[in-house]
């Protein structure tokens, strides 16, 4: 079965760093993939160069069999690679409905050309995710929980088939972050493909079919997240973490 | 029903505002006229700065570039002054192209000085261009109906705003809002930023060079100092401010509003104004830095803190 | 070959110059993150008192600098501090706003209170030069650059050596640690701010007696020393003498070998190349 996504000796230098040092790892069709590491060790900067935010030193990406590392983010996008960005980005000046009304807009394939179509489609995803209340809010007023969920709808709406979440859960607490879980099988369910940057293990634990762990830059381990975890080198990287 | 009444009063507006030469001194439609080119100077800068976040400081080109393409035309090719204003539009179009690409890769202020520096620049290279007359400038043939300028710049106001409404219900304006409010996560949601930026740029170059054809026309003269005059770009962004970057009708209002009362001050126009401008600016930026649009809706819940509000945010 | 070298040192005292007008702002600038778009109207205005010392009073223009430079300080320090400082925090697009209305405001002040025409400081030995190596160098302009030269050095050490010049770099750095460690941030950037104003002052004295000044002579002169502080890069102080230098070189080789009118084309058109090609300057370190 040909993998959704091949990342192929990728590393990314900025200037005298190297941020993320000759990285490669397939990703299965429908699969949940969970990305773990310390802080600093090149996740989101892995997550970046394979949404197109930036641009990598050497080595290669793979999408749905077709080479992308030189396409512009836009164009990533609308092949059905939607992400979702740790710190969070939210159009503050627009609506909530709006907001996610973008990536229905100008998603998977050019999305929608009508606007009240569009909105139409944000309202779907707003209820997906739980914010359908929120509406008409503008983004800024949302407190943080509310704006990771707007930030899951947004790419909900741009109809991806490979979802790259980063951080999804930080901050939350024990309630909404089973929430999100459910929320993350819901998609998985529908076939999306989902590469998860996450600290919360538990989390990791319940819905990585698969675990990568970066450090400094460089994988250390790839396997099952039971033998991930408890593996000594990663346990060594996160410096006496809990989960042993 | 208050609804009703705005667009009662609107329509009325609308309804009235042709007829105005027929009711109205000369001096007020030459008034009228002038208002009308800047206010359509303002529109056109809403589409690059208040909706796509681009602040362009020297959008002042585009009109210079628009009045000098129709004086060319007319006075050096015989043509009429439909095909002129077309060709004016047509240059800045491919300028706002060419240099658009380069210049709309910088953020913030470094665009802003980017595109001053480029009015000023265009200003000097026209100076020294023999068919564009030097510094002397250009002679237009003589078209005496200040009627016909002032429906002119009626029907050129009315496009450019009619453009903006439309920008404000479409996909191309909803990719523009999503760049100015943050470009990355425009970008990855899918927005192809460069194609809209330049768009935007070009749309914007194109009505203010339409403007700066007419008002060549219209006073019958041009040359670098006053076709490039970098005032311009002063007064446009400030009545687009003040009215309301990023709303259809903001722009409108504040230029009529600030046009008005820089009239009503002025004795001596040119430098007058100016001075007007510079002021407003000055405390406008202080005290309502989003403009007449942010203020009438907060003002409702903030009544006079509204201002306080604005100082303790931004004060050291 | 001698005409080329006379270009070429034409240019060196020119950019000498230049480089002293762009210390201004690239301090202001890089320490306050204030990009000040009236910069040019500042000099202008030190032009002008130069001119008015001079006519007036018949003082020397090299003795009337301290005048210039402190008068100047004195109305660079009230702008910032009772209005600049008022939107220090908000976005820097309202900052460049507000200082195109002092830029516009200020040139229609000049305009009608000294009126449009051309002036020029001409001391008794305007007309004196010297031979160097075949190359006639102008007095007044030797002067000026040394002068310039001078000063660029001495704002380089306070802003390096001196306890307020580390007040000014902490606060640059760092607002809120600054402000622990007992430094008011209102003074520091009133003082700072003035500062770039003396400068500016003190080059636009230097300006007059090298070339004619009228009110509009401040855009152009922002330009260059916007194209100066981003070539030399906003890091070293000492870049704007290498900006200066390359600029006022740039000019003297357009004016022979292009024309004279185009020497204003060249510095904006230097500037919109620098910002597209390279923002952090020539000599800034790339992020």
């Amino acid at each position: 079965m040909k993998p959704i996504l091949a990342v192929d000796h990728i590393t990314k230098r900025f200037g005298g760093l190297v941020a993320v040092n000759d990285v490669s790892f397939d990703l299965q069709e429908g699969e949940i993939l969970g990305l773990i590491g310390p802080n600093g060790a090149g996740k989101t900067t892995l997550v970046s160069l394979i949404s197109g935010t930036i641009a990598p030193s050497t080595g290669k990406v793979v999408f749905q069999g077709a080479p992308i590392a030189h396409l512009p983010a836009f164009r990533r996008s609308r092949l059905g690679i939607g992400r979702t960005f740790q710190l969070m980005k939210p159009f503050l000046g627009l609506n909530v409905l709006d907001n996610v009304a973008v990536g229905a807009l100008f998603g998977t394939g050019g999305g929608r050309s009508q606007l009240h179509r569009a909105r139409d489609e944000a309202a779907y995803w707003l209820e997906f995710v739980g914010l359908d209340h929120r509406a008409q809010q503008r983004a800024d007023e949302l407190g943080g929980p509310d704006r990771k969920r707007l930030e899951l709808a947004k790419a909900l709406a741009m109809n991806p088939r490979l979802l790259l979440l980063d951080e999804v859960m930080a901050g939350l607490h024990h309630g909404e972050i089973d929430e999100v879980v459910t929320v993350i099988q819901k998609l998985r369910s529908r076939g999306i493909s989902v590469l998860l940057i996450e600290h919360v293990m538990k989390a990791i634990q319940s819905l990585s079919d698969r675990v990568l762990v970066l450090h400094h830059g460089n994988k250390i381990a790839e396997g099952p997240p039971q033998a991930v975890l408890s593996d000594p080198r990663v346990v060594d990287a996160y410096l006496g973490s809990r989960h042993k | 029903m208050k609804r009703a009444i705005a667009w009662l009063a609107l329509s009325a507006t609308v309804v009235m505002l042709p007829l105005v030469p027929w009711i109205a001194p000369p001096a007020l439609i030459q008034f009228g006229t002038t208002t009308l080119l800047i206010a359509t100077l303002a529109q056109a800068w809403n589409i690059i700065g208040g909706y796509t976040g681009y602040a362009s400081f020297g959008n002042s080109v585009f009109y210079g570039i628009g009045g000098y393409g129709t004086a060319i035309a007319m006075v050096q090719f015989d043509l009429p002054f439909g095909v002129g204003i077309l060709l004016g539009g047509a240059l800045a179009v491919l300028f706002a192209l060419l240099l658009g690409l380069p210049v709309l890769r910088l953020r913030g202020h470094y665009f802003a000085i980017a595109t001053l520096a480029l009015a000023e620049a265009m200003a000097g290279v026209v100076s020294n261009l023999d068919i564009a007359g030097r510094n002397i400038g250009l002679i237009l043939p003589l078209r005496k109906d200040d009627v016909l300028f002032y429906e002119l710049s009626l029907a050129l106001v009315a496009l450019a705003t009619l453009i903006v409404y439309w920008i404000s219900r479409s996909r191309f304006g909803f990719g523009l809002i999503a760049i100015r409010e943050d470009e990355d996560a425009a970008a990855v949601m899918g927005v192809n930023t460069t194609l809209f930026k330049s768009l935007a740029f070009m749309l914007a170059g194109f009505l203010s060079a339409l403007a700066g054809g007419v008002h060549a026309y219209w006073i019958t003269f041009i040359d670098p100092v006053s076709a490039f005059d970098i005032t311009l770009n002063v007064m446009m962004i400030i009545m687009a401010i003040f009215g309301g970057a990023g709303t259809v009708l903001g722009p409108l209002v504040g230029a009529v509003l600030l046009a008005s009362i820089s009239e009503v001050l002025a004795t001596e126009i040119s430098a007058m104004a100016s001075l007007f401008f510079g002021l407003v600016i000055v405390v406008a930026v202080i005290f309502m830095p989003r403009g007449l649009a942010d203020l009438a809706r907060r003002f409702r819940s903030l009544g006079w803190r509204y201002f306080r509000e604005n100082l303790r945010l931004h004060r050291l | 070959m001698s005409l080329f070298l006379q270009i070429i040192a034409n240019g060196i005292l020119l950019g000498g110059l230049y480089a002293l007008m762009a210390l201004g702002l690239a301090l202001v600038w890089g320490v306050l993150n204030i990009v000040n778009l009236a910069h040019g109207a500042f000099i202008m205005l030190g032009a002008y008192v130069a001119f008015y010392l001079f006519t007036l009073l018949h003082l020397d223009p090299f003795a009337a600098l301290p005048l210039c430079m402190a008068s100047l300080f004195v109305f660079g320090y009230c702008l910032q501090r009772y209005v600049l400082n008022l939107i220090v925090r908000a976005p820097m697009f309202n900052t460049l706003l507000i200082t195109f209305g002092f830029d516009v405001v200020l040139t229609y002040l000049a305009q009608i209170t000294f009126s449009a025409d051309f002036r020029v400081v001409n001391p008794s030995y305007a007309g004196a030069n010297f031979t160097l190596f075949g190359v006639t160098l102008p007095l007044v302009r030797v002067l000026a650059f040394a002068m310039a030269l001078a000063l660029t050095l001495a704002v380089w050490l306070i802003l390096a050596r001196t306890p307020v010049g580390r007040a000014v770099r902490a606060c640059a750095q760092n607002l809120l640690a600054a402000r622990l460690y007992g430094v008011d941030p209102r003074t520091v950037y009133g003082l700072t701010f003035g500062l770039g104003a003396a400068l500016a002052g003190a080059a636009g004295d230097l300006y007059a007696v090298v070339s004619q000044i009228n009110p509009y002579i401040g855009d152009p002169l922002t330009a260059k020393s916007f194209a100066i502080s981003i070539i030399g890069g906003l890091e070293n102080p000492l870049g704007v003498v290498v900006g200066g230098l390359f600029l006022g070189i740039l000019e003297s080789l357009t004016s022979l070998y292009v024309g004279s009118t185009y020497t204003d084309v060249v510095s904006f058109g230097v500037l919109v190349l620098v910002l597209i090609a390279r923002p952090q300057g020539l000599l800034g370190k790339t992020t």
